[in-house]
């Protein structure tokens, strides 16, 4: 009780965004005032003790110094329980005291209001997908204003951490776990990447571990029930024969951090001429030795190459492309019917993408565009 | 009963120009086959020095990729094996063995008064099983590295792609027995070995130090050993221990982990005060304030450090109620960190103090603890430790104990007992200067990642947002800054050896047993049984004209102990 009013207190006598100092960064969250009193309060009890043991070690040292050939003092005392006690007991008493105000302080933290907005997060190899109740998902982390919002957070395949700094938050994703960690932030940000917060992976999970950063972003309640209906739709608002250039290279922002588009070979096989070596024989080849031709066509264990592709991308382990590890994490649940369909038609008509995989919008006149 | 040897008449009477441990045999078996806890000490301090080596060039290596974000001199794969290695080197080949098994084994039965060891075979062992550890780190590198962090989390440890994985956890579960057999020989040491007349609380401080870490060696270590096996099961025969997708769990692989590795922190720092002990008494000539509560936080630390694994996962998904209990206890461990640093502050109040090259060491130990200590309370308060867990704020935190600490404590060590091991002496002003270039260089790289970690920079991050490139920049140049410093320390050594003085038995003035045997000592350490008295008092201590240096004067100890025998 007494800490709810407090952090009340707190709340109203304080600016909601606190700019950026020499040791903390700028702080967005409600929590974050609290937490940057106590790691302000740590630090001048820090500085009191470095500044009383470092003075008297440079005076004595000063002071008694022996040039050589001083003779030996020998009236140092050997011992003083009475100051020994005091400087166990007092740093003892500090400490209780610290830790009480900590653990205060980490039980707000962690114990989420009843009235959460929730948002699921996944974190994999080496990416982050943000979902929404009306099933509309985000790459960045999109939360409304003024209400406080509960990130549940799952892993598709080691452990990862979601931290976003400005609100002090921070907590570990254990695959086959749930966890989560929840935040208010009071001031909007808006839309544009530069204005929002920085969200890191800080678990080590392997060689994309530092280019999981995605950004959080603010909106007012209105604005943010506006942007999640059209976020939910987009996938839908897309005519059919505009989706593989409109929603493909949206969707393939996160499969280039291992395929690329130009032939390089990156964690996995790039794209760049997949459609001619899924449908002529020969192909590339699998660990298992087979090859595409062994697995695609009538009878065999995929009738066509989009029924490869979907499975590919489901059950990424099953079938690997030599020499490639076993790397991919599956992405059920993330990428419906329709997002695949963009990718493979993305595929079909890699031509017409850079090598970053913007569409550049020049269709040759080449097979490619019989598909349409 | 300690050695194979049988006395030599002439061994007897030998002085030390004669005959000493180094002298006392030639040729490599003498040495690979040797029991003598003198020898195998060195072997051991060659072996540390030469993966501080390696260790250290892969942190340059590292250092100067984070010179610039994104690319600058390798990939995000190398970058991820560099800071593994550098881990596992530094902690498992480096500042575990470092103090114990180097130093320790050269220091501890001298000290002692005794011969050798309890079990000199057992400690030839632990030395080639060492080796055998190392060996199996370094061949890691070649059977395709591994990045899994020196932590080995799960599930990435038994799913990442890389081949050296197995070799290296074999190497470390070696190096776990070598860590153990070195533990349990010094208790046994200890408790049998002392001579007539030393009490517990007669014995040196760097003793009670080196049996605190005896025991967690002996008691934790095992912890380790299991759980790499399991690891190494999971990862061969697809038993689902600790990754979900097989019915494990890794929060319990972290919890097995720290149960060692937390303990382990204790071993590497424990010593490390038992150096600082011994070197502010000895070159303040001043009888250390407080030697009981001393001794007794020694041991506290080495009992708590087993109760506070926990705060290694307070942001894992452990239970609030389990963090609370873990931060708590966490804190119990700076009260005995806190005295110590009080005493020895204390030590040098109305003392004697020659700025001698260890004492450097010594008084860099007590500046850059302080800081190391006092940041672990911002680890272990609850809601801070969530903001600054896993960034790199706990990288300076623990480099500032592990390295300013644990290291600069076995450097300063190695300068105080290098006249002792060597014979030699070194060029002070040299040693002196390469200690303070250390010293600057350590606080320009390790200071700066205070403030990278708090603005909120994850570690083992391989490429970072520009807003933090200033800090990395003066971290880079800090270390380079240090390897000068750690280079001019090497030939300072280098050239003690080809052309150092001759070291007198006691260079300076300390009264502890090491110091009445000849420098180097005889094969046999002491001819006749030592006379053991109170090893911190240095009243018996006085300026010898002839030498220039400060000498133990065998009539004031005798006026000494005729006058102390009436209150013993």
């Amino acid at each position: 009780m007494l800490s709810i009013v407090a952090a009340i207190l707190a709340q109203a006598a304080t600016p909601q965004v606190t700019p950026a100092d020499f040791w903390l960064p700028i702080g967005a969250s409600t929590q974050a005032h609290n937490v940057d009193l106590m790691f302000n309060i740590i630090n001048y009890i820090c500085y009191f003790f470095f500044v009383v043991v470092v003075a008297m070690m440079v005076w004595f040292v000063l002071k008694y110094r022996g040039k050589p050939g001083t003779p030996i003092r020998t009236d140092g005392i050997t011992h003083h329980t009475a100051l020994e006690l005091s400087w166990s007991v007092i740093p003892l008493l500090i400490c209780i005291g610290i830790f009480f105000f900590g653990f205060r302080g980490y039980v707000d933290l962690i114990t989420p209001p009843k009235n959460c907005f929730d948002v699921n997060a996944t974190a994999f190899k080496w990416g982050w997908q943000f979902k929404y109740p009306n099933g509309a998902q985000s790459d960045n982390l999109v939360v409304p204003s003024g209400q406080p919002v509960r990130l549940v957070l799952r892993s598709n395949d080691v452990l990862h951490c979601c931290y976003i700094p400005a609100f002090r938050v921070k907590k570990d994703i254990v695959p086959g776990r749930v966890t989560s960690l929840w935040f208010q932030c009071d001031v909007p940000t808006g839309l544009a990447e530069q204005d929002g917060y920085y969200l890191f992976c800080a678990e080590y999970c392997g060689t994309g571990h530092s280019n999981m950063n995605r950004k959080v972003l603010v909106l007012p309640q209105a604005e943010f029930d506006e942007w999640l209906v059209k976020q939910a739709a987009w996938l839908d608002e897309i005519p059919d024969e505009e989706l593989y250039f409109k929603a493909g290279p949206k969707i393939y922002a996160r499969c280039s951090q291992c395929h690329s588009t130009d032939g390089t070979d990156g964690l996995g096989p790039t794209w760049k001429g997949i459609w001619t070596r899924l449908t002529t024989p020969g192909g590339a080849r699998f660990s298992d030795g087979k090859s595409y031709a062994d697995l695609i066509g009538v009878g065999k264990e995929y009738a066509t190459p989009e029924d490869y592709i979907r499975d590919s991308i489901y059950n990424p382990g099953k079938h690997l492309v030599a020499p490639f590890g076993n790397v991919m994490p599956t992405f059920k649940g993330q990428l419906n019917d329709r997002g695949i369909e963009a990718i493979t038609g993305m595929m079909q008509h890699l031509d017409e993408f850079d090598s970053k995989g913007a569409w550049t919008k020049t269709p040759p006149a080449t097979p490619a565009a019989e598909h349409k | 009963m300690t050695t194979i040897d049988t006395p030599r008449p002439e061994a007897l009477d030998a002085t030390a120009s004669e005959d000493n441990y180094l002298t006392h045999t030639r040729g490599f078996l003498s040495w690979a086959l040797t029991l003598d806890h003198k020898r195998i000490g060195v072997m051991y301090m060659c072996s540390v020095l030469a993966s501080f080596f390696v260790g250290g060039m892969f942190a340059l290596l590292l250092r100067t990729e984070l010179l610039t974000p994104g690319r600058t001199i390798c990939s995000a794969e190398t970058y991820n094996q560099f800071f593994t290695l550098h881990g596992a080197i530094m902690v498992f080949l480096v500042i575990i063995p470092s103090i114990p098994a180097a130093l320790g084994n050269f220091v501890l039965p001298i000290m002692l008064g005794a011969k050798d060891v309890a079990f000199p075979r057992l400690n030839l062992f632990s030395y080639f099983l060492w080796l055998g550890g190392a060996a199996f780190t370094l061949y890691s590198l070649v059977a395709g590295g591994f990045d899994t962090g020196w932590t080995f989390y799960t599930p990435y440890s038994t799913t990442t792609t890389t081949g050296g994985v197995i070799p290296v956890l074999i190497g470390v579960f070696i190096l776990g027995f070598s860590s153990i057999f070195t533990g349990l020989n010094f208790i046994v040491t200890v408790h049998k070995l002392r001579p007539p007349g030393m009490t517990w609380f007669k014995m040196p401080l760097f003793l009670w130090a080196i049996y605190s870490t005896a025991i967690i060696q002996v008691l934790a270590t095992p912890v380790l050993a299991i759980t790499l096996c399991l690891l190494i099961v999971e990862r061969v025969l697809n038993v689902g221990i600790f990754n979900p997708s097989m019915g494990g769990d890794p929060v319990l692989y972290q919890h097995f982990f720290w149960f060692y590795s937390h303990p382990a922190v204790y071993i590497m720092i424990v010593p490390a005060m038992g150096i600082i002990s011994e070197i502010i008494a000895v070159h303040s000539h001043r009888q250390i304030f407080g030697y009981r509560y001393i001794a007794f936080s020694s041991v506290a630390i080495a009992m708590f450090s087993f109760i506070v694994w926990g705060h290694h996962m307070f942001t894992s998904g452990q239970s609030g109620l389990m963090n609370t209990i873990f931060s708590l206890i966490s804190f119990s461990v700076a009260i005995p960190s806190a005295v110590k640093t009080f005493n020895w502050t204390m030590t040098l109040y109305k003392g004697t103090i020659s700025l001698t090259a260890p004492m450097m060491y010594g008084l860099s130990f007590l500046f850059l603890f302080t800081i190391g200590g006092l940041t672990g309370i911002h680890c272990a308060t609850l809601n801070t430790d969530v903001h600054l867990h896993d960034t790199y704020f706990v990288v300076a935190h623990f480099h500032y104990v592990m390295m300013g600490s644990a290291l600069i404590g076995m450097i300063g060590g190695l300068h105080h007992w290098w006249p002792k091991m060597t014979g030699k002496m070194y060029n002070e002003k040299m040693a002196c200067t390469a200690c303070i270039i250390i010293f600057i260089g350590f606080n320009l790289t390790f200071f700066t990642q205070f403030m990278l970690g708090s603005q909120g920079m994850p570690r083992r991050y391989y490429d970072y947002q520009p807003e933090f490139q200033i800090y990395h920049v003066i971290s880079t140049i800090g270390a380079y800054v240090m390897a000068i410093g750690f280079l001019t320390s090497a030939v300072c050594f280098i050239q003690s050896l080809m052309s150092g003085p001759k070291a007198p038995s006691n260079p300076w003035g300390g009264v502890s047993l090491e110091w009445q045997c000849a420098s180097p000592p005889p094969h046999d350490n002491f001819s006749t049984v030592p006379h053991v008295g109170n090893c911190y008092d240095f009243s018996v201590v006085r300026w010898d004209e002839k030498t220039k240096n400060y000498i133990v004067d065998h009539k004031l100890e005798l006026e000494h102990a005729d006058g102390a025998g009436s209150h013993s």
